[in-house]
């Protein structure tokens, strides 16, 4: 244990293409450690005490970070093994470490507390993270893994549904499949992944990986019917009279539109529609792939947060000249660090406190250009934290004829009208164990949270997975007693 | 997953008939309601209306009319046994079901697919119902079957001139249904009336509906993508308020409709549409390699 190290201050920086080349196609735009490079990095790591590792409090499911980076020196020599013991770690938290370790805001989470950064730069857990998942996946060790640790499945004989194929739907099916119940995943759109398949663009996640562990999930015997939208194909009284529980993991998918004239002019698109178009239909393909996006000559964004910078950096790939207009400023830019550094990187401008009072069209009915207010910040805070703001009566006309919006959604409001579902404000409202106003239905990820982030998704799944698992248990019991 | 198609038949010019086996749709689709069909890996989403179904065999059956890339695609490329590779649904909202009295019901060019399942369903409900087919009379389809279903079936059909593009077909489409809808009206009382086409000749049959201030429901198609309510691909503006037809529609109040907005934004894609569909062709020129 107590060897003696000596600090490294600097992380070891993980290769990144150089901007110019990037801006010219959606290939990834951070290349990841090799094994070197992240036994590296993981030698800087102090090896915190669990109890104590301010890292693993950080994090919303306690990974047990120190423990899955000493894995990677511990075993050095043995590249496979070190992955195989830290990717095992790293599993008893978090089901999706590659995708997580490519999203996840770590700057707010671990790494914001990581005790190294008293004397240096703090650990790159999300790159080591990402490193391990990665690995495992081109050695095939995850797989192998996988079927170590559920070597036989005692299947249970009770069916659970799971509504929504996003992050918290895919982690609780695999959490509940390995516990032996026969789980099936109802999915609306022709593919599963849900914003990890149409959101989030291929440059920041590529969709191998999604489709890896979907592949993975299949394997464990997990069904999968897409082009099934509950509430329309299947009430949810129908799936529970044929399924034993029922998970909703129906994300926040109604985007919000701004409510200023010439909304609907064409050139004007949400960014769930731009990024659609773009990754789940792979519009960036067009001709060749059928469906068309239109991005024109200059693009304002309109928001500031993961959503926006995906939309303004996808624009640019299409060679746009792209702006990020936010009524608020720079302080309050709610995008992981990265992704607004590399929005800069491939020249996006950003225009901070003005807020859009109309969409201005040409006599086609076609956006020409975008009236904004300017906005001035208080000193006084709003409930999270942000400085209020309030406009100015000075006003400014950007030109545009591509405008995104990206200022937030709803949760998926085709869900939200099942009867007897409590929802408050759109979100549906559960106990503490994750279950709904309707007994056996629970719920997880943005649906009952609101837009909030992959890891916590992630986090519901698994928690509904065990709450599910309690419940089905007494039921088992109850039905044999 | 992939669905088998049973069957399939030009119904006349440029209009294809489909039976598919999508049994999760078959068993729950009411009239009014439509699916997403997405025919090709590298293929579109598109809306399409289910005509015909049966509940216990699984069944339902689509036509398209042959107008871009994809429904092209779908008429050469697809044949009985072979797969469709998405078919998701129903979407949408059924058509209200109630007694109006005297219906007409009214399909321009293949917008009258839409029309059957509504107009059949409102007859055996206790209307009515006229259904009026307004077409180039090479398309004209599904005649034997609303002469079955309802109380009268009109076709006003009119004949393709050569040399004759869209811009011709669409004038004289609206000249026709303009004339025909007033002639009726002027003749007949009704109660209530339902238009499905394309929305320059909706818009103009409104027109002359509104100076006689019948009831009027209208089955908008906007632009769609997803029709699950996650885009706002489809959004349309119906007494001054923002909706979106795959959710809260595709079935509107005429009176509220922004007609030219819609017109504009069904429109916008056009220039890529051709794109798409001179790509597809050269590369049949080009033969398979
Ligand atoms: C562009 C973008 C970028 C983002 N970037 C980040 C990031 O960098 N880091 C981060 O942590 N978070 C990010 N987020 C947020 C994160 O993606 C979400 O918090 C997370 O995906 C929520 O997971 P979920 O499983 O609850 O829902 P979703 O991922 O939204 O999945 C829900 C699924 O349910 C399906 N569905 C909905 N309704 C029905 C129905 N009625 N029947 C059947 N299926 C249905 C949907 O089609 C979808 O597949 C981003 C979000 C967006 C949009
Ligand atoms: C609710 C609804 C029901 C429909 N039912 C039928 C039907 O039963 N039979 C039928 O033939 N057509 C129907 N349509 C129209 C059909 O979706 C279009 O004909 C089809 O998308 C054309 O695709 P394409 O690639 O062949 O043509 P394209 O060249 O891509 O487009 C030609 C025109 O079709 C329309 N269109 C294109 N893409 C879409 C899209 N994704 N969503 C909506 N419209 C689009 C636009 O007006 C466009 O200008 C329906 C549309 C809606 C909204
Ligand atoms: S806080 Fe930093 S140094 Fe301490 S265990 Fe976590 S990553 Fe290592
Ligand atoms: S088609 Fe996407 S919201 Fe209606």
């Amino acid at each position: 244990m107590a060897v003696k190290r000596k600090l490294i201050k600097e992380r070891v920086p993980t290769p990144e293409r150089p901007a110019e080349e990037r801006v010219k196609d959606f290939g990834e735009v951070n290349l990841g450690y090799t094994f070197e490079l992240a036994v590296k990095e993981a030698e800087r790591c102090l090896q915190c005490p669990a109890n104590y590792a301010p890292c693993i409090k950080g994090c919303p499911v306690h990974i047990n970070i120190p423990g899955f980076i000493g894995k990677l020196v511990e075993y050095r020599d043995d590249p496979d093994r070190a992955v195989k013991e830290a990717l095992n770690v790293i599993w008893a938290c978090n089901s999706l470490p590659a995708t997580t370790g490519r999203v996840c805001p770590q700057e707010d989470q671990c790494e914001m507390n990581c005790v190294m950064g008293k004397v240096g730069d703090k650990i790159n857990i999300g790159k080591l993270e990402r490193f391990v998942a990665d690995y495992a996946r081109e050695r095939g060790i995850d797989e192998e893994l996988l079927f170590e640790i559920v070597p036989k499945i005692e299947k249970k004989g009770q069916k659970v549904a799971i509504i929504g194929a996003g992050p918290a739907g895919l982690t609780a099916a695999g959490e509940l499949a390995k516990l032996g119940y026969d789980v099936t995943i109802y999915e609306a759109l022709h593919e599963a992944g849900g914003v990890l398949m149409y959101g989030i663009p291929e440059f920041r996640l590529p969709k191998s990986i999604v489709e890896s562990e979907i592949d993975k999930l299949r394997k464990l015997g997990v069904r999968i019917l897409t082009d099934h939208i509950v509430g329309k194909t299947v009430t949810i009284e129908e799936l529970l009279e044929e399924y034993d529980a029922v998970f909703i993991g129906s994300g926040a998918g109604t985007p919000r539109l701004i409510n200023a004239p010439g909304v609907n002019l064409n050139g004007i698109y949400t960014a769930n529609e731009f990024l659609t178009r773009v990754n789940l239909m792979k519009a960036y393909l067009f001709p060749e792939y059928d469906t068309p996006v239109y991005v024109g000559k200059k693009v304002i964004v309109i928001g500031a947060g993961n959503t926006a910078m995906d939309a303004a950096r996808s624009a640019r790939r299409f060679g746009a000249e792209v702006t990020i207009a936010y009524r608020r400023g720079p302080e309050d830019v709610s995008a992981r660090i990265e992704e607004v550094e590399h929005a800069k990187e491939e020249g996006i401008k950003f225009e901070f406190f003005i807020n859009p009072v109309e969409f201005i069209g040409d006599e086609n009915g076609k956006v020409k250009a975008v009236k904004f207010e300017k906005m001035k910040a208080l000193e006084e805070r709003d409930s999270r934290g942000k400085r209020k703001i309030v406009g100015t009566g000075e006003y400014v006309t950007i030109e545009a004829d591509t405008v995104i919006i990206a200022i937030g959604k709803h949760p998926n409001r085709l869900i939200v009208n099942t009867p007897g579902l409590k929802v408050e404000r759109g979100r549906i409202v559960v106990d503490e164990n994750l279950m709904t106003s309707i007994p056996g239905v629970f719920a997880g990820g943005d649906a009952i949270r609101g837009e909030a982030t992959v890891i916590l998704a992630m986090g519901d799944g698994r928690k509904a997975a065990k709450a599910i698992h309690e419940y089905l248990t007494k039921k088992r019991e109850n039905g044999n007693a | 997953m992939p669905y088998k198609i049973l069957d399939k038949k030009e119904l006349a010019m440029n209009e294809v008939w489909y039976k598919v086996h999508a049994p999760h749709v078959a068993k729950k689709v009411e009239p009014g309601q439509f699916v997403i069909v997405r025919a090709f890996e590298n293929g579109e989403r598109i809306p399409l209306t289910p005509v015909e179904w049966d509940r216990e065999e699984g069944w339902i059956t689509l036509i398209t009319f042959i107008r871009g890339k994809t429904t092209m695609r779908m008429a050469n490329e697809l044949k009985p046994g072979d797969e469709i590779l998405n078919i998701a649904g129903p979407l949408g909202n059924p058509a209200p079901m109630k007694k109006y009295g005297r219906v007409l019901a009214i399909g321009m060019i293949t917008g009258i697919v839409e029309v059957f399942p509504i107009a059949k369903a409102w007859q055996e409900f206790g209307n009515d119902v006229t259904t009026l087919h307004v077409s180039p009379n090479p398309m004209v389809i599904l005649e034997e079957k609303f002469e079955k279903a309802v109380s009268r079936h009109i076709v006003e059909g009119f004949d393709l001139q050569p040399g004759w593009g869209m811009n011709e077909i669409a004038g004289e489409l609206v000249k026709r249904a303009v004339a025909k809808v007033r002639e009726l009206l002027e003749s007949e009382h009704f109660d209530m009336v339902l238009t499905v086409g394309p929305a320059g000749a909706q818009k103009a049959v409104f027109n002359v509906v509104k100076e006689f201030g019948i009831p009027m429901h209208a089955d908008l198609h906007p632009i769609m993508v997803d029709a699950t309510g996650m885009c706002g691909a489809c959004r349309v503006t119906i007494g001054g308020e923002v909706k979106f037809a795959c959710i809260d529609g595709p079935g509107f109040d005429a009176y509220k409709v922004d007609w030219d907005e819609l017109i504009h934004r069904i429109g916008f894609y056009a220039p890529m549409e051709r794109l798409a569909m001179e790509h597809y062709m050269k590369a049949l020129q080009g033969g398979e390699q």
